[in-house]
């Protein structure tokens, strides 16, 4: 051991383990970024902040730090610890600080999503790193080989002696650095490379346990801030004005009426106009009258929603876009469909939905007279708006700091780094040298925010003499999925990242692809093709605007899985078998099948052919139906039961019964994704009989709650949640989304069930079904 | 200038009269638990107990309150202890029933929506003491000027901990 500042330098498995001399007091070990990543950013104004993942403390508390933000999955707060405490050999009570989300704060960037799989690659990493260069340090201190060595809830023994992780960095200053690729403030973030020892699943003690999320009583208790709460001195409450339609230029801006408003001020910045005031009310108030003396040029450009998928079909540009062709497409379905004595052929259509948050996008921007700038937001990337403010202003990012907070779950709109309000809030703060806080209204949140594309699938399916599907083709059509262009820049005319086109880079290229795997592996002939095209009305807005799209959900994955389904169960009918049955005749995955063996048994699945024997369109009696669906998504295999009745005489849709089996390979936390797979069946439901975004030929007729509805708690169904323990398969399972997914092809399938009407058409509203009866 | 009584203190405020209550708890006092949803009654976000009645403080004018008890999610302990009578000491460590009922049974994903929804709780259980699940469904959809609403869809557990704040509200507050 040395007793001098030297510091020592030791490879751990690829990452370089440093002792930078001695603290007086404390100590630590901090696992964090330490290559030089050329121009990438760095993630803060104070370099002498930590990037780092897991800090080891002398008084053996654990730290952990990870770029992403909790919007309702739990995760950071309960799997994240559980997968650390494992890797690294503590107790879940050692790690006491999750330090989320602020991009000044937190190494490495990417978003709130896929949060078991890609999204906690990094921590675990880091934590098998650190346990290597702890038990690298004990050897050291021991006098015991390492290989002589366990470690056992933060103690590492061996010899005959033991020693903790505390003890071991106490009064010292080491640091260990491992290494990294990616691009900080891009989508994806940074991504820890190599290979440490991790643990086999065999010997985990805290993963596959229930434990309860840490940030719900402080949410519960009123103790917690949330980003709605955020004030920051001198700050300014605003509201903005948006264009009258989504290809509206401004002729003029209204003036405030200063003998009602004296304190309001309007800023104007290209199409971006804001009101701000002191107080909130005066800017609400304001902002009205303003906004009703502001002039704007018309346009319409719009198909309107009634026209939809007349227009999708006939006049939206597929050819621009290279077709995409899945992975597992094979055979010769056009051959096969020519000799198959039974056919199925129909047209499947999703319409556009809202992520509606609970909230109304809201941020506080705070530009410093040297020019640094401070957004507080609720984000899904963080460090991805970063580069985006800094795009925007023409700064460098080194100049942008994001701090997260709790909010209203986003459900993807916010996964590429801007929610809505953000860049508007860093604008007027520029132009005013003050903080200010955006708050959009209900309406504006429904309207000028992104949304979930619309899509329709073209299907034809072949069946042979005996009932088996020979031949299965689908085309895909869908706008593109994902504008991340923050709209205040767009509005004001100031730099983005590109529009959605055939030339975009990534997520910006309109190209559909196959997002929804193949699962019935017995089938010989299958084609899947994907069609991209622009979103509607983005070219045709002088402004480029138009129908905004963002992931949702299972973004994309719902549009084919929707369709692929409903078709699965409708075949099923065709050829007078049991559509769960069906489904398990065309698997070969022994996941698959013991999914739907196990859906079978638990959900009080009749073994019959749809329509259901007393399946009727009419009559005073509410008619019955089940259907099925399965999907795999993220390693993870899902399959759904509904029992539902439906009311011929008002067409009204009760969900009675879902249940849910669901094989996520590791159940890391029981009673967590419990609770999410019931949200994501809710929400499911709630796409399924309710969700459409209405619009004109000029912009977004949706506006609030009324004209939006969505499931209320009295049509809560009976909840029935099945998880399939599968550790040799090594994935973490992932939440709600795919839940979400599930329900409406089983609820159409149902739907066929009760009243032997195919229900092809996304929402199953009363009026809808009410006329489904009658054709 | 308007005098408000806000979870059992006088609080004056200077804000214009026709201020919906939400503004006022949220930027005057301090008291953020009420969140802005929608701001037209249909979400249940921003509820309050007015004198022990839910009502949507978006579109409840601060004058409104003037002479009323206003109660939020932070008073519920206290609303709990003066009901059971709770000596200090006690109070400062007790949850409302409804409160440790939402962190028993996990009931919030992202959270936003259940400071209404823990307020429409607790008055159903002042007035209901035992409610069936169909009388707590309803009282969260039919029973205030709109359907409580929660995007993330904690519905289902909603239910369980209404149930389970019902039971330790019968015990005295015991789990």
């Amino acid at each position: 051991m040395s007793n001098s500042n030297l510091t020592v330098n030791q490879n751990i498995h690829g990452a370089t383990l440093s002792r930078r001399g001695f603290f007086q007091t404390g100590g630590a070990l901090i696992t964090g970024i330490g290559l030089l990543r050329g121009a990438n950013s760095t993630n803060s104004l104070n370099a002498a902040l930590p990037e780092s993942w897991v800090e080891i403390h002398a008084d053996n508390t654990v730290l952990i730090r990870t770029g992403k933000c909790d919007f309702g999955q739990s995760s950071i707060y309960t799997a994240y610890r559980q997968i650390v405490a494992d890797e690294l050999d503590v107790t879940m009570d050692a790690i006491t600080t999750v330090v989320a989300g602020d991009t000044d704060t937190t190494p490495d960037g990417s978003g709130t999503f896929d949060l078991l799989g890609r999204g906690v690659i990094n921590l675990r990493k880091a934590a098998a790193y650190t346990r290597q260069a702890l038990l690298e340090i004990a050897a050291g201190r021991l006098g015991v080989a390492k290989d002589n060595l366990s470690v056992k809830a933060g103690v590492v023994s061996g010899g005959g002696k033991s020693i903790t992780y505390g003890e071991l960095v106490k009064d010292q200053n080491f640091k260990l650095t491992i290494p990294v690729t990616g691009d900080l403030t891009t989508m994806f973030g940074l991504v820890v490379s190599g290979n440490p020892p991790m643990k086999p699943v065999s010997e985990y003690k805290y993963v596959g346990k229930s434990f309860k999320n840490s940030i719900i009583p402080a949410k519960v208790t009123a103790k917690e801030t949330w980003v709605t709460d955020v004030k920051v001195p001198g700050m300014l409450h605003a509201r903005m004005i948006h264009p009258a339609t989504l290809g509206s230029k401004l002729i003029s801006a209204g003036v405030v009426d200063k003998k009602r408003f004296p304190n309001s001020q309007v800023i104007v910045k290209g199409n971006l106009v804001g009101v701000v005031a002191p107080t909130e009310w005066e800017a609400i108030q304001a902002s009205r009258q303003v906004a009703t003396a502001t002039k704007w040029t018309e346009w319409k450009g719009l198909p309107g929603n009634g026209n939809l998928f007349r227009f999708l079909r006939q006049d939206a540009d597929w050819k621009s876009a290279p077709v995409s062709r899945s992975g597992k497409s094979k055979g010769d379905t056009v051959a096969a469909l020519k000799v198959a004595p039974k056919q199925h052929t129909a047209t499947y259509e999703m319409p556009y939905m809202k992520h509606a948050p609970l909230g109304p996008t809201m941020a506080v921007g705070d530009v410093k007279s040297d020019g640094t700038v401070v957004v507080h937001t609720h984000n899904q990337n963080p460090q991805a708006l970063r580069g985006q403010i800094a795009l925007m202003l023409g700064i460098s990012t080194d100049k942008v700091i994001v701090k997260t907070y709790s909010g209203p779950g986003h459900y993807g709109r916010s996964n590429g780094g801007n929610a809505g309000a953000e860049d508007e809030a860093v604008l007027l703060s520029k132009e005013l040298g003050r903080p200010v806080r955006v708050q959009w209204m209900r309406a504006e949140d429904f309207q000028w925010s992104t949304q979930s594309s619309a899509a329709y699938s073209d299907v034809k399916i072949g069946l042979d003499a005996s009932g088996k599907i020979s031949s299965y083709e689908i085309d895909h059509h869908m706008p593109a999925m994902q504008d991340d262009r923050p709209i205040g820049a767009v509005l004001a005319g100031l730099p983005t990242m590109e529009a959605p086109s055939e030339k975009g880079q990534r997520l910006a290229n309109i190209t559909n692809g196959n997002s929804d795997a193949w699962v019935y592996d017995g089938v010989l002939n299958l084609e899947e093709r994907a069609h991209g095209t622009y979103q509607v009305g983005q070219r045709q807005s002088p402004i480029a605007v138009g129908l905004r799209d963002h992931s949702m959900r299972t973004p994309g994955q719902f549009q084919q899985n929707f369709p692929r389904e409903v078709a699965i169960s409708e075949a099923a009918a065709l050829a007078g078998a049991d559509p769960l049955q069906f489904r398990l005749d065309h698997a070969k995955e022994p996941r698959v099948i013991a999914l739907l063996q196990r859906l079978r048994a638990e959900s009080g699945w009749e073994s019959r052919p749809s329509p259901q024997p007393k399946a009727a369109t009419t009559g005073a009696a509410a008619l019955k139906g089940q259907g099925a669906s399965v999907m795999f998504r993220s390693g993870s295999y899902w399959a759904c039961a509904c029992q539902i009745a439906v009311s011929p005489s008002t067409g009204a849709v009760k969900v009675e019964k879902v249940t849910m089996v669901v094989d996520p390979g590791i159940v890391v936390n029981p009673l967590q994704l419990k609770r999410q797979v019931e949200g994501g069946i809710i929400m499911g439901i709630s796409h399924a009989l309710y969700e459409e975004l209405t619009f004109d030929e000029s912009g977004i007729t949706t506006k609030d709650w009324l004209s939006y509805p969505v499931l209320k708690m009295s049509e809560t169904p009976e909840i029935k949640v099945v998880m399939l323990h599968n550790p040799e398969v090594g994935n973490y399972g992932q939440g709600s989304e795919a839940a979400n997914a599930l329900c409406a092809p089983a609820i159409a399938a149902a739907l066929f069930d009760a009243t032997g009407k195919p229900a092809r058409s996304l929402p199953f509203k009363p009026a809808k079904v009410k006329e489904l009866l009658k054709a | 200038m308007l005098t408000l009584t806000v979870n059992g203190r006088k609080r004056d405020v200077q804000a214009p009269a026709d201020t919906p209550l939400l503004y006022v708890l949220r930027n005057d006092l301090d008291i953020t638990s009420p969140q802005f949803g929608c701001g037209l009654a249909q979400c249940g976000a921003c509820s309050i107990l007015l004198d022990g009645k839910e009502v949507r403080a978006c579109i409840t004018p601060a004058s409104a309150a003037v002479g009323k008890e206003v109660t939020t999610l932070e008073g519920l302990p206290d609303r709990w202890a003066k009901q059971q009578k709770l000596s200090p000491e006690q109070a400062a460590k007790t949850l409302h029933p409804v409160q440790q009922a939402w962190i028993e049974e996990q009931t919030p994903l992202c959270g936003f929506c259940q400071s209404g929804m823990m307020i429409k709780a607790t008055e159903l259980l002042e007035k209901t003491p035992h409610p069936s699940d169909p009388e707590i469904k309803a009282a969260f959809t039919t029973s205030g000027p709109s359907a409580h609403i929660c995007r993330c869809g904690s519905y289902y557990a909603i239910v369980e901990a209404v149930r389970l704040a019902g039971t330790i509200m019968a015990k005295g507050g015991a789990k």
